[in-house]
């Protein structure tokens, strides 16, 4: 299958309105298309191949006895299932069961690339994004963080000590660079 | 702070209820404030609204995240758990739960909705209530901050009651204390189990939907409220006390 190809889009939109009328060879499908992409995500933020497993497992569970939380006239199921499971996993590692040693972006990255799947379907099909050029406009000192958090789901106090910097300072720098980042998306919308 | 320190943070901060939406879909958000604002979130739809526009902001973000193809027993796992569960009973009450994604869609898609929830429930609903009472009782204990008392929930699959357990417990005169469910999924709305009869052992009847939602992995959480139990029963008081429906 092309990477986010129409066709691969329309799959799994197709799969997941099957999916939510009960079908259970449906979510065989929606899985197919998009485990690769949601066990990255999930493995990204847990730092932990049986926890991300563990994750995984819950967020098609999840899935399938919430199959009414889709709504079908949405434009992309696979920015709704990467949100889904992303939040999924941060839940996970907020509640405290998860230990997980303090490691870099770098190191998060490698343990993540380590086997890139081809078929990993993008959320964003051009890669046109308004986040990706409006993350750029912003200092690094904002962008890190505000990457780190989302991407690896770092609190504020984890942040900071990163950085090395006060937790009002870094909360200071965050907020500020999400007001940057939500006017520059705005002006592209 | 000093002025070096402050540098990349030239420029307003995002604040208010835009703040708290950008932090919640952040996951910059612990505790106290991640469950007040899950609150907002089932109960505000103008807020949640917010929460969605920044969820749609962030999420390609994780196109930087390299895909990894998980291991092929995954599947498998994911399949019998599914044939073990009853999950028709968790197709429940669509038309209560507006949810974030839905709720920024337009008027015409949350009508498509609820059609396709018309459809939807006789279809996963004809096989009948699963005869689970043979299933084991699911039982939460709630532990009350700094003493020994525990608050016992005891639920048996299939029945319309709940039995509560609140024996150690007094009635302080000025708060009542409300037991709330609040079934898995992240946006999941909250739906009260009633007030707590302190020094008590008592059976609670149910909500049929309410029953339905009574799954392995809930949350209990007790809301202080005043007197005579919260105001509005999608909206808990602050919550004191929390524990997870587990299988005996």
């Amino acid at each position: 299958m092309i990477p986010s190809s129409p066709e691969a889009r329309e799959a799994l939109e197709a799969a997941m309105l099957r999916m939510a009328k009960g079908d259970r060879a449906a979510l065989e499908d929606v899985y197919r298309l998009t485990s690769v992409k949601l066990f990255g995500i999930c493995l990204r933020i847990l730092q932990d191949r049986k926890e991300a497993e563990d994750a995984l497992q819950d967020v098609y569970i999840t899935l399938w006895r919430n199959a009414d939380r889709y709504d079908g006239t949405r434009a992309s199921p696979i920015a709704w299932l990467a949100t889904f499971a992303r939040n999924r996993a941060v839940d996970r590692l907020r509640s405290g069961k998860v230990r997980r040693g303090a490691v870099s972006v770098d190191e998060a990255a490698d343990l993540s690339d380590d086997r890139p799947a081809a078929d990993t379907m993008l959320i964003d099909a051009e890669r046109e994004a308004r986040v990706h050029t409006c993350l750029e406009t912003l200092d690094e000192k904002q962008r890190t963080p505000i990457r780190n958090a989302f991407l690896n789901g770092r609190t504020y106090a984890e942040l900071a000590e990163q950085a090395g910097v006060p937790l009002g300072t870094m909360k200071s720098w965050i907020r500020r660079g999400l007001h940057r980042l939500r006017e520059c998306v705005e002006r592209g919308e | 702070m000093s002025a070096a320190d402050d540098q990349p943070g030239s420029g307003p901060e995002l604040s208010g209820d835009e703040r708290q939406a950008a932090e919640y879909a952040m996951g910059l958000l612990e505790s106290e404030a991640l469950l007040a604002t899950r609150g907002r979130i089932a109960r505000e739809p103008a807020f949640a609204g917010l929460v969605a526009q920044w969820e749609k902001r962030l999420v390609p973000m994780l196109d930087d995240v390299e895909g990894l193809a998980p291991p092929p027993e995954l599947w498998s796992r994911i399949a019998s758990d599914i044939e073990d569960g009853a999950g028709e009973s968790e197709v429940v009450s669509l038309h209560r739960r507006v949810v974030l994604w839905q709720r920024v869609a337009a008027g015409s898609a949350v009508a498509a909705v609820a059609a396709l929830a018309l459809l939807l429930v006789p279809l996963v609903q004809a096989p009948g209530p699963a005869p689970a009472q043979e299933s084991a009782p699911l039982v939460a204990s709630i532990p009350i901050a700094d003493t020994p008392l525990r608050i016992g929930v005891t639920y048996i699959p299939g029945r319309e009651e709940l039995l509560v357990a609140a024996e150690g417990l007094s009635a302080d005169g000025v708060h009542d204390h409300e037991l709330w469910l609040r079934p898995p999924g992240e946006d999941a709305q909250v739906q009260s189990l009633g007030i707590i009869a302190p020094g008590t052992q008592k059976r609670v009847p149910l909500e049929r939907e309410t029953a339905r939602s009574m799954h392995e992995g809930a949350q209990i959480l007790l809301s202080q409220e005043p007197i005579g139990g919260a105001p509005d029963k999608s909206a808990p008081g602050p919550v004191v006390a929390e524990g997870t429906l587990l299988k005996t």
